[in-house]
């Protein structure tokens, strides 16, 4: 019986779409049986990012009206057998699909899949509503802005007064130079006013934006920063205690060393 | 020849009513002048429904009306059969029904029509186009087309650069190949099915 974790944030444009991708992925890669689901009718994005848009033949209103098999719907992964996605439809809208038929379609993907990741659109409306019916776990996806963090916090009280209690936060798009010099929010601030779980820091990341125009989510990149802190993610998902990256630069990095030999 | 327009059937299930193609006011004049002629062969059965000449609500309720206020026959209700009309599949790629849009289709953007389509510009990303006929787009074909989609392997796609999300011609689907390395043709090219593959030329082979 597989985990049904919905991805969300209230604002829209903070990285939900790109989080489910690379999370998705990055259970896939450990081994996970992963299918991740795009409730955003009418806006879907997560095919695109995935790199799976030219191979959607039937979607997401397709299943849940029974015009085919759930089967034809899920769409393989390129890179990774364990992974599946089933599509939003496009030319139609949130008002498509009813919350009893989401909440039948997550029984139905639970009993398949180890993980059931639902991309949610931004809002708070149908969409949303339909994309956290039968999720048993949240996460929340929030950038370092008084306007993102504030929705997340509207979100946070949306999702509990629903049952879903104890959400994950993931704070995307930091930049570490930015918060040193107090342009930016902090880690601290965000969960001090949110009050709950950190799952995990993003960093701002030049890779991202290169690997969504590519179809290849970031996680796959060794090399990437983000791709490093979304692996860190899957495996604080799967239970393991991990800590948190160290953003500090290449400076950082010294003056740490200097930290250690001189002791300051 | 005015005698054939109505024409009774008997089925098991009952009495059909094939109407032909003709001036409605003849159709109820004949369908009135049969019924009379033949009262006692309509009794105790009923009729089931009209096939043939497609007719309107008004004309259906009109012609409903004669037979059971007038004859007092039994029309069955809701009976209706199922709608299980085989639907021809469309033949006039050559010469037929056409649609003309004068719009770039954008994402989410659909049309779906019983005929050949005609694009004057973009088919975006992410909109879809569905053609009985052929499909001709002047313009730049990025989204879904999917020709002949009731079933006419005949059926083509053309556009000025062909760089389709995905193409269907009747049951068939074809996309791009993953790696990235297909060249963007200069020339506007055509899209069919040849065997049991899809592939694109271009329109003027020899330049």
């Amino acid at each position: 019986m597989g985990k049904v974790i919905v991805i969300t944030s209230g604002k829209g444009g903070v990285g939900k779409t790109t989080t489910t991708a690379n999370i998705g992925t990055g259970l896939a890669m450990l081994g996970n049986k992963v299918v991740v689901l795009d409730a955003d009718i009418g806006l879907r994005n997560l095919d695109v990012v995935m790199g799976l848009e030219n191979r959607i033949v039937y979607d997401l209103v397709d299943v849940v009206e029974k015009n085919c098999r759930l089967k034809q719907g899920l769409i393989k992964d390129k890179r990774y057998d364990s992974l599946y996605l089933l599509p939003a439809a496009q030319t139609k809208d949130k008002n498509a699909v009813k919350p009893e038929q989401m909440l039948e379609l997550t029984h139905e993907l639970r009993e398949e899949f180890d993980f059931v990741l639902i991309d949610s659109p931004a809002g708070i409306e149908q969409g949303f509503q339909n994309a956290i019916v039968g999720a048993d776990e949240a996460v929340i996806v929030t950038t370092p802005e008084i306007s993102a963090v504030r929705d997340a916090d509207r979100v946070i009280g949306l999702l509990e007064a629903k049952g879903l209690h104890n959400p994950k936060l993931i704070i995307n798009r930091i930049r570490p130079d930015m918060v040193k010099k107090g342009d930016m929010m902090n880690i601290d601030d965000m969960i001090d006013i949110l009050a709950i779980d950190l799952l995990g820091v993003v960093p701002d990341d030049e890779a991202i934006v290169i690997s969504t125009n590519k179809g290849e989510p970031v996680v796959t990149d060794e090399k990437a920063m983000s791709g490093k802190a979304y692996q860190n993610i899957c495996r604080r998902i799967l239970g393991e205690e991990v800590e948190l990256l160290n953003f500090d630069s290449e400076e950082g990095k010294f003056s740490r060393i200097m930290k250690i030999l001189f002791g300051k | 020849m005015n005698q054939d327009l109505v024409v009774f059937k008997g089925t098991q299930d009952g009495l059909y009513i094939y109407i032909k193609d003709g001036n409605f006011n003849s159709i109820k004049k004949e369908l009135d002048k049969k019924l009379k002629n033949s009262i006692s062969f309509f009794e105790g059965g009923q009729i089931i429904d009209f096939k043939g000449r497609k007719l309107s609500e008004d004309e259906e309720n009109e012609l409903r009306r004669i037979i059971k206020d007038k004859y007092k026959i039994k029309i069955a209700e809701g009976v209706k059969e199922e709608v299980k009309e085989e639907v021809e599949i469309f033949k006039g790629i050559g010469e037929g029904m056409t649609k003309f849009v004068k719009t770039t289709l954008r994402s989410g953007q659909f049309i779906s029509y019983k005929g050949n389509v005609v694009i004057f510009g973009d088919l975006n990303p992410g909109s879809v186009v569905e053609a009985w006929g052929n499909i001709v787009v002047l313009g730049t074909l990025r989204g879904i087309a999917h020709a002949g989609s009731n079933g006419n392997k005949e059926a083509i796609v053309a556009a000025f650069h062909l760089q389709p999300t995905q193409l269907r011609i009747a049951n068939f689907i074809a996309r791009c190949p993953d790696e990235e390395n297909a060249e963007e043709s200069k020339w506007p090219e055509i899209a069919k099915i040849e065997g049991e593959e899809v592939i694109i030329e271009t329109y003027l082979p020899k330049k």
